[in-house]
């Protein structure tokens, strides 16, 4: 009996403890439900947020708090893709000025394209807004393009190659589409300065000529069509066509003794400046051609005829030496010269 | 020989001329000896002809025009190449200019009917100086017909020995452009006699001269525009006349219809956009024939309607033709390709064109390097041509120009431009001398006086000197060298000669079944089909780029990869060329990243440019190289059995003297491969696909079957 008697609060004691047991589990499982519940609010709220920014502005500008919260933090669907660089105006970085606007170019399209979804945001951070994000993630050249993958820490590949591939559009989509599978197809903003530039040129031959057009003499001057002809030619001589192509610099200056050269030391390139000084030249060399034979042919005082005659052989025969001297310092091995070693 | 007794015919006919010839003699014969020493002097280099024929044997016309004199033409026409592009092959006589195999054919052909019995091979390697010949006589009568005798005699002085020209035509250099440059500069003196003279007789000449261009080369395009654009001009400066009229409507309807008949331009005249200049100008010369009759007819008032009538139905119905053309389909309109410079598009957009050196722009050194003095003189001639205005001096202007821009493009266009830089520098250089040489017309007081005039004649002379001696210096040192015999020199000065090549290839000549597949990178190609007479998969044709890209995969994948695609493809042996035992730094190792581009291109999931470089992106063979480097097949083939040879005292085992680096991986086995071959000098290294199928069929066979 007093077994019996001990029995029922013993059971009782055992049932509040199951119970309280009961309820604390409850109420863990509430809690944790709520925990689910409030991280899938965070990601929408994230993915929410990112999309009206990205609705405002193609490119997102962040700072170091947007960065650790948006880029960094783990509740992630969605891939980033961040350029580091610095753009303010006292950086003098002319680099990050040229890879933004590829950059700009290349999340417009995305940003345009029918394929829009929020698997993908192009964001930037400037070195001036988010200094600490640069030492955290040890970064020290800028621009420097990073892909942030939606699980896990961004490994080797994430870098982008900046200085193996370039920066055109065209390969950072190749590169995000080698990353992401979200294939961008780049839609270049058609130029229309070029087409302006000629417009405005046509209009204003047009305009001169309906000007002029009582004394169209000026056309058959075949002084002005010679001239013409000959710049085309000297541009094409002195290698235009390759500084446009290759985009050379302009001279080379040595960072030891602050030397500048104007030549290149090898056949196989040059410096603008040095196609500039080869178009004198040549425009030197042909001029003495021309005052040569104008020396020969023109009537009049026949020592003014000699001082052109001489001054035109001079031009030809010191230009020609002086160009022959160039020409032999950048071509190894070429045993030839004349009047100027 | 043409060219001296050329020379000999014009300074014995005319006296004035004969001065400034006996000059030109001087200073320049010399070089236009020196020329045609030079231009065979490729030929004369190893003492026996032979020799220095493998340097054009390589060439794939050789092949094609043996196989026409031994087949004849027609069967020559209908040929497929099994041998190429396996297993695909190659319709050649669909997809080739025709016109260099059948001169050499036809001279060849003549001679045997004369009883000289030479060889085709003969005549092959001196077609291009014989054509060079016909270029300097073809040069002189186009400058006599723009501006004199004496200028003719210095332009085909000039281009006798100009080093861009040379390049192309010396001998054993069996090229197109080698006879090609002599057609362009016959159709242009034709072309500007017509239109001097008006008669059908010379348009007919232009036109079947035009024709042989066609056949030769390419290039033709540039003909194709330049002298509509002759005609445009012509007609903007109301230079119109009858005997324009007669010339263009000639030449542009005898030569379209001739043009067709070779079968790899087909109906490319009345289809693409390149060849729609020439039509739109025949149009627009039409009509203006028409409106200037017409003139004649009527009052001003009533021509006024008519004219305003007549170009906007004109303008309107040529508009709505391009659109509903474009929009079909019928042709494509590609004007971007010729305005944005070719190499920018195809740096972007195909590797392979960006690969091959000769697709380059040019700098002012090429220039130079190719034209001496010439390059600096010739505005000087554009300058008086255009200040003494004429209508043949349009062309030449025009021409000029137009072959200044596309030398300046593309350095391989230099070749265009050569012939107009030699007429219009000898221009200039023969008004200097016509002025300053010889007696003084007038009288004393007026004259420059005889020392002046000497100092003048006697700088000018050595300018030319100059050139003459510059050319013989460039055309003995860059041009004139066979490609497959290497030369190395010694402290000593004497001369090692590494026949590396065609010890190679007359082993896989000698050593393997005669349909053996022979896997290399395309830049061998024709030198496996020409000497060792073997099946190759890929050729310096590079019409298939998905081939290309296929062994470029091949070469830098592992070997069980490369395996799997070798097998597909039957391959039965690879062919590689390795420097790292000579220093030779034009091997595959050197060109592998292009290998790699190439393949990229066309799978991309496979391979990657950047898994070939370090995580510092450098291209390093060491043992600091990415590991897919260091096993990819290119890297065990170039290196296997490399690291127990030690070449020097000073380096340690396995040192690669081309980029100076001991290599990173010495321990190479194979499990797929076996080394059949290399060469003396390590040059050329074969190795043999181990067949361990059952049956010899090929999959692509089995494939093809089911």
């Amino acid at each position: 009996m007093a077994a019996a008697a001990r029995g029922p609060p013993l059971s009782f004691a055992m049932m509040r403890l199951s119970f309280v047991l009961l309820l604390l589990l409850l109420l863990l499982l509430v809690q944790s439900g709520g925990g689910q519940k409030k991280k899938e609010n965070m990601l929408a709220e994230k993915v929410e947020q990112m999309m009206e920014w990205s609705s405002r502005r193609s490119v997102i500008r962040m700072n170091g708090d947007k960065f650790r919260r948006f880029v960094k933090a783990p509740p992630r669907n969605y891939s980033v893709v961040v350029m580091f660089t610095a753009l303010q105006p006292q950086r003098q970085c002319s680099v990050c000025r040229q890879a933004n606007e590829e950059y700009q170019v290349l999340a417009n399209s995305w940003r345009y394209s029918s394929a829009f979804s929020n698997k993908l945001f192009f964001t930037v951070v400037d070195y001036d807004e988010g200094a600490d994000v640069f030492q955290q993630l040890n970064m020290n050249s800028a621009p420097t393009f990073m892909h942030f993958p939606p699980k896990g820490k961004p490994r080797r590949a994430d870098t982008f190659d900046l200085q193996r591939i370039g920066f055109a559009s065209e390969q950072l989509a190749k590169w995000i589409a080698d990353r992401t599978d979200v294939q961008i197809r780049v839609f270049r903003p058609p130029n229309y300065s070029g087409t302006i530039a000629l417009a405005l040129l046509v209009s204003l031959v047009g305009g001169l000529l309906y000007l002029r057009r009582n004394n169209l003499e000026f056309i058959y001057n075949k002084t002005g069509w010679a001239m013409a002809a000959l710049c085309v030619v000297f541009a094409m001589t002195s290698g235009q066509m390759w500084n446009h192509i290759r985009g050379p610099p302009y001279a080379h200056k040595n960072p030891q003794n602050g030397q500048v050269s104007y030549i290149h030391g090898s056949s196989q390139a040059q410096f603008v400046a040095e196609s500039h000084i080869i178009l004198l030249l040549n425009a030197a060399i042909t001029m003495g051609m021309v005052l040569l034979n104008e020396a020969a042919t023109s009537k009049g005082d026949v020592g003014k005829r000699r001082i052109i005659c001489l001054v035109g052989l001079g031009l030809v025969v010191f230009f020609f030496s002086f160009l022959l001297s160039i020409f032999r310092s950048k071509y190894h091995g070429y045993p030839y010269s004349f009047l100027i070693k | 020989m043409e060219l001296i007794c050329l020379g000999h015919f014009v300074l014995s006919h005319n006296p004035e001329v004969w001065i400034l010839g006996e000059l030109m003699l001087n200073c320049s014969w010399g070089g236009v000896g020196g020329d045609s020493i030079h231009r065979i002097h490729p030929a004369l280099e190893c003492h026996s002809l032979v020799v220095s024929l493998s340097s054009f044997l390589l060439r794939f016309n050789y092949r094609s025009t043996h196989h026409l004199t031994s087949n004849g033409f027609y069967e020559f026409l209908n040929w497929f190449d099994e041998r190429a592009w396996y297993p695909l092959g190659r319709i050649v006589g669909g997809t080739v200019y025709p016109g260099l195999m059948v001169t050499a054919g036809l001279i060849h052909y003549v001679l045997n009917l004369l009883h000289m019995t030479v060889h085709i091979r003969d005549v092959c390697v001196f077609l291009a100086p014989i054509f060079s010949g016909l270029t300097a006589i073809s040069t002189f009568l186009l400058t006599r017909e723009l501006w004199n005798q004496g200028a003719g005699l210095l332009a085909a002085c000039f281009i006798a020995i100009v080093p861009g020209y040379i390049s192309r035509s010396v001998a054993g250099s069996f090229d197109n452009e080698g006879i090609a440059i002599f057609a362009l500069q016959f159709t242009y003196y034709l072309w500007v006699k017509s239109v001097k003279t008006g008669s059908v007789f010379w348009t007919i000449g232009c036109c079947l001269s035009y024709f042989y261009m066609v056949s030769a080369w390419g290039g033709y395009v540039f003909i194709i525009n330049l002298i509509p654009l002759h005609v445009f001009v012509l007609l903007l400066m109301q230079r119109y006349s009858r005997r324009v009229y007669i010339a263009y409507s000639t030449f542009y309807i005898v030569g379209l219809v001739l043009s067709m008949q070779i079968p790899f331009v087909g109906f490319q005249p009345i289809r693409t956009s390149e060849h729609m200049a020439a039509a739109g100008v025949f149009a627009l010369l039409q009509a203006y024939a028409f409106l200037q009759y017409l003139k004649d007819r009527l009052t001003k008032q009533e021509f006024q309607t008519l004219f305003f009538l007549g170009v906007s139905l004109a303008a309107g119905v040529v508009f709505l033709t391009v659109i509903y053309l474009t929009y079909t389909g019928k042709f494509s309109l590609s004007l971007m390709r010729y305005l944005c410079p070719p190499p920018r598009y195809a740096k972007i957009h195909i590797p392979i064109i960006a690969s091959v050196s000769e697709h380059q722009p040019t700098t002012w050194v090429s220039f130079f390097f190719d034209l001496h003095i010439l390059v600096c003189t010739f505005p000087a001639g554009l300058w008086f041509c255009i200040k003494n205005i004429n209508d043949e001096r349009v062309f030449v202007a025009l021409y000029a120009i137009s072959a200044v821009y596309f030398a300046g493009v593309m350095v391989r266009l230099m070749l265009t431009l050569t012939p107009v830089v030699c007429m219009l520098s000898a221009i200039a250089f023969s008004s200097v001398f016509e002025h300053y040489l010889g007696d003084d017309q007038k009288k004393d007081k007026e004259g420059l006086g005889p020392n002046i005039k000497s100092i003048v004649t006697m700088l000018m002379l050595m300018l030319l000197m100059m050139f003459a001696v510059h050319c013989t210096w460039v055309t003995s040192n860059a041009y004139s060298s066979p490609s497959v015999v290497l030369a190395s020199y010694n402290h000593d000065g004497s001369r090692n000669i590494l026949d590396d090549f065609r010890e190679a290839y007359y082993w896989l000549r000698q050593n393997t079944d005669e349909h053996a597949r022979v896997m290399s990178w395309w830049d061998y190609g024709y030198q496996i089909a020409g000497m060792a007479n073997r099946t190759t998969l890929v050729d310096n044709n590079t019409w298939n780029n998905s081939h290309i890209a296929l062994v470029g995969k091949a070469m830098s994948s592992n070997e069980s990869a490369a395996y799997q695609i070798m097998q597909s493809l039957d391959v039965d042996y690879v062919l590689i060329i390795f420097g790292g035992v000579i220093g030779y730094s034009g091997d595959d190792i050197n060109k592998f990243l292009w290998m790699v581009r190439i393949a990229e291109g066309e799978h991309p999931k496979d391979i990657r440019e950047s898994d070939y470089f370090t995580p510092q992106g450098e291209f390093r063979v060491d043992k600091a190289g990415s590991p897919t480097l260091l096993n990819c097949l290119m890297y065990k083939m170039s290196y296997y059995r490399f690291g127990e040879m030690q070449l020097d005292f000073r380096t340690p085992p396995g040192f690669d003297r081309t980029r100076n680096a001991e290599i990173g991986n010495k321990d190479i086995k194979f499990k797929h491969l076996e080394e059949a071959f290399t060469s003396e000098h390590w040059l050329v290294r074969i190795y043999k696909v181990k067949n361990e199928g059952s049956s010899r069929t090929s999959s692509f066979l089995r494939k093809a079957r089911s």
